[in-house]
């Protein structure tokens, strides 16, 4: 099946919160067309886009993701009428809030895919996955759920060897 | 014999304990305060002011793993923490009102619980005091019976001498085997020391105010004191002497850690039931167990009070309460 | 520079307090209202704290001074049940705090009509390492209100004190907004890490907010864990993102969270950055007049998309 698949040193974890009528529908839609894309993406399907709460994606990027895809219906087609005005207006304040926090936004990527675009789907989590590839692994949330206060580090070598084998 | 080192020989001292290893803990500029935090250096340590947080965090940690968990594929493995990876330290230029909390927290940690972490830091730990010469107008520690040359909880007692340099004092045995272990950077002899810190609260009467406590659990004065209380735990976590801690447990199905922090009675969760059910439900009661507990409840169990003056409580609190000014009031009563 | 004064007179702020103290006592009285939330002096000299006053004779514990710090509007929140409770509340008001009442009423959390609002004209407060025992001046002047537009507060039932020339002051906030923006994500990354990691969780920052109302915390909960609770580097940097998150397009920017932080952690750069991209993003400002919906719990169909795909 994936006969052109190929060995990359850095295979980078992309997680893609993605709205249940459109965005998965497209990304269904994708497979059953077999079409390919890279298989870095683990998506996870939420009612709306007006679901997806921005603290999510932080904690998507806590949890080892390297790029997160967050995708839903085009303005107007929403199910909820309105779900993704309202997500839209959020994700443009979050990423303005991330962007000064210091978090490379090229590892954010928000999108419209509709039900009928599975090549749009394959087109964006393509995109997303290369770009990505090419920054390397996100190091700093990692970095940071690896340390401690000074007063709770104890001497523990195997600890070290974790921290120094975040790639 | 009374022994003296000079300025530059305690930073000497400093750069040789952490060249054997040791973690020295002491005051050094964070930012825009000064924190103990551990010295890679003795030029590090900076001791012209009162570190923003107390010396508790050299034995009692903002934040501490005390078990680790994974699962593969036999089940899961739980691991201990292990208390000898605890590091030695020597906690260095700590105000006797930090230093003075620490005997006080021993009796309630090695009581119907032997709590190893807490008792194995401390056991690892070597304090050397330093008598203090500078008190602003949040600073009560004589009016709580301590005083800026309190030697209470140090292992060694430094005091700044007139002509630059420090009288270092012998307190414990741990102190002598830290002093003779590096004796070549003492001298003996003695000089005259800088005045000390002067306090300006006068002498509160804690026998009375316990008495007070006792009889006035129910009060108008822990409203009129409390209901400007915002909630936060600033006043907990910057005290020397305060030491609730809570478990949770981080991480995933997989992996993750149970760790020990810092909480506060003045947090609303912190009497928080399952049920939703609070018996601390409104600010002042929580207030009020905060006084009760330092000056009546430990003190009934321990014969000790958790309070210290240093003042933190007072010059943190967002809303200007002043622990200083209550205790006043009930003396005054 | 403008003017000559190098130094706020104090002379403006005993003026204020002898007025703030004849309206509550005057509505006291009256039986107006139950209650006059303002300020009274601390024990040590210089110092102030926020008071409940609801016997007339305790009027003249009232102040105005620029140790006045505090933000009222937050004894006014459902955080504080209990001062509600007591009935129409008159609160001690300066512009800046007036924009978190403004807020609070946008969010139907106050009535206009539940309140007798004394407005303070104010030159300025004390910042937080400031030696007290000067005047207000280029040194010991808090931060936020070096670059205040809001020194006489509007729509108030009364406004007390008349503002004089004031001595022109140097941005601080703006500038190191400005200072911020030009670094480059990596080092503003390392900048927040810093600060973020010292942070201790006394939630000083939260308890203090007049926005941060919430009787259940996101970051409180633990089924499921939305933050890590625990005062590690991850954990800390999680809730500073939530909280900055959560105030967007509510925060007015009194900048009580970063005064309360008793690490010094700069937090009002966060609010005064995400106030600003709304603004350019959505043109809106917090605080100025009750809106009922802010700029993200409403939107337009031509919003700005050009971020997304």
């Amino acid at each position: 099946m994936h006969a052109h698949k190929e060995n990359h040193d850095f295979e980078p974890k992309i997680i893609a919160f993605v709205c249940t009528w459109c965005t998965y529908a497209g990304a269904d839609l994708a497979g059953t067309s077999r079409m390919q894309y890279p298989a870095n993406t683990r998506v996870v399907k939420f009612p709306c886009t007006g679901r997806i709460d921005p603290v999510f994606i932080l904690r998507a990027f806590q949890k080892g993701a390297d790029g997160v895809l967050v995708s839903g219906c085009h303005p107007g087609d929403c199910h909820y009428m309105a779900g993704n005005f309202h997500a839209r207006r959020r994700f443009a304040a979050f990423r303005a809030l991330l962007d000064f926090i210091g978090v490379d936004l090229q590892r954010l990527q928000f999108s419209w895919v509709s039900a009928a675009e599975g090549g749009k789907w394959v087109e964006v989590a393509t995109e997303l996955t290369e770009r990505v590839r090419a920054l390397g692994p996100m190091r700093e949330f990692k970095e940071l759920e690896a340390e401690e206060q000074w007063s709770g580090v104890i001497d523990t070598p195997e600890l070290q060897e974790a921290y120094n084998n975040i790639p | 014999m009374p022994k003296t080192i000079t300025e530059q020989n305690l930073r000497l001292l400093i750069d040789t304990l952490v060249k054997e290893g040791t973690r020295v803990v002491g005051p050094r500029a964070a930012g825009t305060m000064t924190l103990y935090e551990p010295l890679a250096t003795g030029e590090e340590l900076h001791l012209g002011e009162l570190p923003r947080r107390s010396a508790k965090e050299a034995f009692f940690p903002l934040c501490e793993t005390i078990l680790t968990y994974e699962k593969d594929k036999e089940g899961v493995k739980v691991s201990d923490i292990d208390p000898a990876r605890f590091p030695e330290t020597v906690l260095i230029g700590a105000r006797p009102c930090d230093v003075a909390a620490a005997p006080v927290l021993d009796a309630v940690f090695s009581w119907d619980f032997k709590d190893e972490f807490f008792l194995e830091r401390r056991r690892k730990t070597t304090i050397i005091g330093l008598a203090c010469t500078k008190a602003d107008d949040a600073c009560f520690c004589t009016a709580v019976g301590l005083s800026p040359s309190d030697t209470k909880g140090s292992d060694l007692f430094l005091t700044p001498l007139k002509d630059g340099g420090y009288r270092c004092d012998v307190v414990t045995e741990k102190g002598e085997a830290l002093l003779s272990a590096h004796a070549g950077l003492f001298a003996d002899g003695t000089g005259e020391p800088l005045p000390l810190a002067e306090p300006t609260l006068g002498k509160l009467d804690l026998e009375k105010i316990r008495n007070w406590l006792d009889s006035h659990f129910e009060d108008p004065l822990w409203e009129e004191i409390a209901q400007r209380c915002a909630g936060c735990g600033a006043c907990a976590f910057l005290c020397p002497a305060c030491h609730c801690f809570d478990i949770v447990d981080e991480g995933g199905e997989q992996k993750g850690a149970r760790r020990k922090s810092w909480d506060a009675c003045g947090f609303g969760k912190f009497t928080g039931h399952a049920s939703g059910h609070n018996p601390r439900d409104v600010q002042p009661q929580r207030y009020r167990n905060r006084i009760m507990h330092k000056f009546k409840y430990y003190h009934d169990k321990f014969g000790q009070r958790l309070c210290t003056g240093c003042g933190r409580c007072i010059r943190a609190c967002p809303v200007g309460i002043d622990i200083a000014a209550v205790l006043e009031e009930i003396n005054n009563k | 520079m403008t003017n000559s004064a190098q130094t706020i007179d104090p002379a403006l702020y005993a003026a204020v307090t002898d007025a703030v103290r004849a309206e509550a006592r005057k509505v006291l009285e009256s039986g107006a209202v139950a209650a006059v939330v303002g300020w009274q002096a601390g024990r040590r000299a210089g110092t102030a704290m926020p008071t409940i006053v609801t016997d007339p004779a305790k009027a003249a514990d009232l102040i105005f001074s620029p140790a006045c710090v505090n933000n009222l509007a937050l004894y006014l929140t459902k955080a504080k049940k209990e001062v509600r409770g007591k009935g129409k509340i008159a609160i001690v008001a300066k512009g800046c705090d007036l924009k978190a009442l403004v807020g609070l009423m946008g969010e139907n959390q106050l009535k206009r009509e539940e309140l007798h609002i004394i407005g303070v004209v104010c030159a300025g407060v004390q910042g937080a390492a400031a030696d007290r025992s000067l005047p207000l001046s280029e040194a010991t002047i808090a931060g936020k209100c070096r670059e205040c537009t809001v020194h006489t507060p509007e729509n108030t039932d009364v406004t007390v004190g008349t503002l004089t020339e004031l001595p022109h002051f140097t941005p601080t906030e703006s500038a190191e907004l400005a200072r911020l923006e030009a670094m480059t994500p990596a080092e503003r990354w390392s900048f927040w890490k810093e600060h973020f990691s010292r942070c201790i969780r006394c939630y000083a920052c939260r308890q203090v907010c007049p926005f941060c109302y919430c009787e259940q915390c996101l970051c409180d909960r633990n089924r499921p864990q939305a933050v890590e609770t625990t005062p590690r580097p991850a954990g800390n940097m999680a809730w500073h993102i939530v909280r900055a998150m959560h105030l967007a397009g509510r925060c007015a920017g009194c900048a009580e969270c970063e005064r309360a932080c008793p690490m010094d952690i700069p937090l009002n750069l966060l609010n005064r950055k995400m106030a600003r991209e709304l603004k350019e993003l959505y043109g809106h400002e917090a605080g100025f007049k009750p809106k009922e919906k802010g700029p993200l719990a409403e939107y337009r169909e031509d919003d700005d998309q050009s971020f997304i795909k």
